[in-house]
């Protein structure tokens, strides 16, 4: 299970100078994952993604907060935090690209901090009740039912 | 499983204020926003919002209840989305993958000129 933080690395047969730009760029961001994206990929560069959602009422809309812009070299950002808040390590998801060149081509590397790092890891609830609540035995049959079916999935 | 609905549980579950709003609402087992407001420092009406957003992403369900909602955990859902936080590494394996292929086509591309 992965509750921590994500790294992956893929190579890539472009330079770091297209790759930075299928990762910036609104247009290409539509294509790899799907959102329309507003915003300046400068660091402190804040905007928004949105989609639709899938049952048709509306739209998602994901804050986006960009750290670093560093061409062709790394990109950072945060995203999910509340539209009326800053972007902070408890609040938002961060993500990191980093670019190298390799072989005439492109090493990218991905992280995403995850809920380990925001301080909520559904796998330890049960620890968080025991320190946050009061009423921890007139929990445990939800939480039984719960830990089985997260141990089952 | 569609890349939006993983969007959209990522995207409800993000936020530490609906984060322990699940956490009451998994404690009590249900719960009002008047209630709920009660046992968090941010008023009711934001709190009332937040529910909206967890109910929109299928994490609660609500019932009318005279004047009041009230508000059970989808215990379906909530399942779906602790296994959907193991495949975060997936959703990221996607994406990846379709930026090398944009970036190699385009690549491709300027070699022929």
């Amino acid at each position: 299970m992965e509750y921590g933080t994500i790294e992956r690395e893929i190579h890539i047969d472009a330079p770091p100078d297209v790759v930075y730009e299928v990762i910036t760029t609104p247009e290409h961001i539509a294509q790899w994952w799907g959102f329309e994206a507003e915003f300046p990929a400068v660091p402190g560069g804040e905007g928004r993604m949105t989609r639709p959602v899938r049952d048709g009422r509306g739209q998602l809309v994901v804050p986006i907060s960009v750290v670093e812009a560093d061409a062709p070299r790394r990109f950072v950002f945060r995203w999910v935090h509340p539209e009326d808040q800053p972007a902070t390590p408890e609040n938002s998801f961060l993500v990191t690209f980093e670019l190298e060149p390799a072989g005439g081509g492109t090493l990218l590397r991905l992280t995403e901090a995850g809920f380990r790092e925001v301080g909520w890891e559904a796998a330890t609830l049960e620890a968080y009740y025991r320190d946050h609540s009061a009423g921890w035995d007139q929990h445990l049959p939800s939480l039984a039912a719960y830990t089985a079916r997260v141990a089952r999935a | 499983m569609s890349a939006t609905i993983d969007d959209e549980l990522w995207a409800a579950l993000g936020d530490p204020t609906r984060r322990r709003l699940l956490d009451l609402l998994l404690a009590d087992g249900h719960g009002t926003a008047t209630s709920l407001s009660d046992r968090m420092p941010v008023t009711r009406q934001a709190v009332a919002k937040h529910l909206v957003v967890l109910e929109r992403a299928e994490l609660v369900v609500a019932r009318k209840e005279g004047r009041e909602v009230r508000y059970v955990v989808n215990d379906a859902q909530f399942a779906r989305a602790v296994r959907q936080l193991a495949t975060v590494g997936a959703a990221w394996d996607a994406r990846l993958r379709r930026i090398k292929k944009i970036a190699e086509s385009i690549q491709a591309l300027r070699s022929m000129d």
